[in-house]
C-alpha cells in the first residue's frame, strides 16, 4: 500500500493505491480561499497546506480503511511547483517516512499527470499521446511506457490555464476562470469577436496563449468598461 | 521522558530547514537513547521565515502522528528570551528576531519570564522608541538585536556581541518551554506564529490589468 501527499499548487491532496487500485482520494480545494485574488497566491496556498495536510492524509487513511503501519511507501509531489506549498507536502511526507522507516518516492510533478492515466477507472496502456494543460502547464507527452515520457511539444509563454485565469479576471467572472469563461462562452456567439490563433503555421507541437490573452485585454480596454458588463449581462 | 538533545544540535549560519532538519532529528534522538525515550516533540512556531515555520511544523506533526507521540509548539521568541535568561541577564529581557524586509520581530519579558510585551513587527526604529519609553533598559538578545544593532543598542540597552550563543534560538530552551507548559490546561498547539499577513496585496497590485483608461 502507498500512501500519496500532493500539495504543489492550491489543492491538498492524499490518497491510499493498492497497486493500481485506488483505496482512497481526498482532496481539499482552497479555490475559495484564491477567489479574490484571480489565482493562486503563494503564501496563501502555503498556509492553508499546512492547516490541512495533516488532516487530509489522516482522511486519506480512514477512507481506505488503513492506518500507517498498512503503508509501505511514502510518494510525494516533489515538483514542479509552488515551492512554499511543495515544501509542506515534501516535510510531512519526510517527517512519516522517516519514522514509519518506508521508503520515500519523490515524484516529478507532470510525471503525476501522465501517471493518472494508468489508473482507474479507465486505465490506458501505453503508447499514448496526454495533453498537460493545467494552470502551471501546457504540454504535450508522447507516454511509451510506464516511466517517463517524451515531451512533444510545450507553451512557449502562458500555460492554458493561467491565460483563461487571466481572462475571468479582466471579465470579472472569478475564479478559476476555465470553467467560468467555458461557462460564459457556452451561450455566446462564437463570431462577436475575431480573436488570434497563434503558431497555426509553426512547425512542430508548441503552444503560445499570450498573444490571445493580450488579444482580450486589449479588446476590454476597446470596449470600455460598461461595454463589457452589458456584454456579459 | 523529554530529552533536553532533542533537535539541539545548533547548526552553523542560516539553517536549511528542508534538507537537514531530519538528520538532525534523527541524530539528537538517537543521542536521547532512541525514540522510546522521547515522549514529547517541541517545535518553534515563530514568528520567523514563513517556509521555515512551515517545515518545521509540518516535520514535528508528521513525526509526531506516525510514532505516536504529542507534539507541540513554543513561541520562538519565547525560547530566546529563555535563553537571555540563562546568559544571567538581570532586568527585563527583549528578545528580537530578524523579520526580514528591515523590520524585526519583538517581545519584552519580566524577570520571572511572563510576556509584557506580545510578539509585535515592526521597524527598528520603532522598537528603539518604545524601549526608550521603558524605565529600565532591557536586555536584548536574538538576530534582529544583531542585524539592527545601530538603532537598538541606544540609551543604555545591552546587546551581546555577535558571535555570543545567546542570540542564537536554541532548540533546548524549546523543549524546556514545551516541557514547562505541558501540565498547563491551554495546550498551545502548532499554529505558527506568522505576525505578517500573505503578501496578497501587493501580488493584487502587481497582477491587477487596467481595464479601461
Ligand atoms: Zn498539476
Amino acid at each position: 500500500m502507498i500512501l500519496a501527499i500532493e500539495t504543489s499548487c492550491d489543492d491538498t491532496c492524499a490518497a491510499v493505491l493498492d497497486g493500481a487500485r485506488i483505496l482512497s482520494n481526498v482532496i481539499s480545494s482552497q479555490a475559495q480561499a484564491h477567489e479574490g485574488f484571480g489565482g493562486v497566491v503563494p503564501e496563501v496556498a502555503a498556509r492553508h497546506h499546512l492547516e490541512l495536510v495533516e488532516p487530509v492524509v489522516e482522511a486519506a487513511l480512514g477512507e481506505a480503511g488503513a492506518t500507517l503501519g498498512d503503508v509501505e511507501a511514502i510518494a510525494v509531489t516533489a515538483g514542479p511547483g509552488l515551492i512554499g506549498a511543495l515544501l509542506v507536502g515534501v516535510s510531512t511526507a519526510k517527517a512519516i517516512a522517516a519514522a514509519r522507516r518506508l521508503p520515500l518516492i519523490p515524484v516529478d510533478h507532470l510525471q503525476g499527470h501522465v501517471a493518472a492515466n494508468f489508473l482507474e477507472p479507465e486505465p490506458l496502456e501505453p503508447p499514448f499521446l496526454c495533453l498537460i494543460a493545467s494552470g502551471g502547464h501546457t504540454l504535450l507527452a508522447g507516454v511509451e511506457g510506464h516511466a517517463g515520457y517524451e515531451l512533444l511539444g510545450q507553451t512557449l509563454d502562458d500555460a492554458a490555464g493561467e491565460a483563461f485565469d487571466k481572462t475571468a479576471r479582466l471579465l470579472g467572472l472569478g475564479y478559476p476562470g476555465g470553467p467560468l469563461v467555458q461557462k460564459e462562452a457556452e451561450g455566446g456567439d462564437p463570431e462577436a469577436f475575431e480573436m488570434p490563433v497563434a503558431m497555426q503555421r509553426d512547425p512542430g507541437l508548441d503552444f503560445s496563449f499570450s498573444g490571445l490573452k493580450t488579444a482580450v485585454l486589449y479588446r476590454c480596454r476597446d470596449l470600455g468598461e460598461d461595454a463589457l458588463i452589458m456584454w456579459l449581462d | 521522558m523529554l530529552e533536553e538533545s532533542l533537535l539541539g544540535r545548533s547548526r552553523e549560519g542560516r539553517p536549511r530547514h528542508a534538507t537537514s532538519l531530519l538528520e538532525e532529528v534523527e541524530k539528537a534522538a538517537a543521542a536521547a537513547g532512541g525514540w522510546d525515550a522521547v515522549d514529547l516533540i517541541a517545535v518553534g512556531l515563530g514568528p520567523g521565515s514563513f517556509t521555515g515555520l512551515r517545515v518545521g511544523i509540518a516535520t514535528a506533526r508528521g513525526l509526531g502522528v506516525s510514532r505516536g507521540i504529542p507534539a507541540t509548539g513554543v513561541c520562538t521568541l519565547d525560547a530566546v528570551a529563555a535563553g537571555i535568561s540563562e546568559a544571567g541577564a538581570d532586568g527585563r529581557r527583549l528578545a528580537v528576531l530578524d523579520g526580514f524586509r528591515g523590520e524585526v520581530f519583538a517581545a519584552l519579558y519580566e524577570t520571572d519570564g511572563s510576556r509584557t510585551w506580545d510578539p509585535f513587527v515592526c521597524r527598528p526604529a520603532e522598537l528603539a522608541a518604545r524601549v526608550a519609553e521603558l524605565d529600565s533598559p532591557p536586555a536584548v538578545a536574538g538576530s534582529g538585536a544583531v542585524r539592527f544593532r545601530d538603532e537598538l543598542a541606544r540609551n543604555g540597552v545591552r546587546i551581546a556581541d555577535d558571535a555570543d550563543p545567546v542570540h542564537r534560538v536554541a532548540a533546548r530552551h524549546v523543549c524546556a518551554l514545551a516541557a514547562a507548559s505541558r501540565g498547563g490546561e491551554a495546550r498551545p498547539g502548532l499554529a505558527p506564529i506568522y505576525l505578517r499577513p500573505p503578501d496578497a496585496e501587493r501580488w493584487r497590485e502587481r497582477d491587477a490589468v487596467p481595464r479601461s483608461e
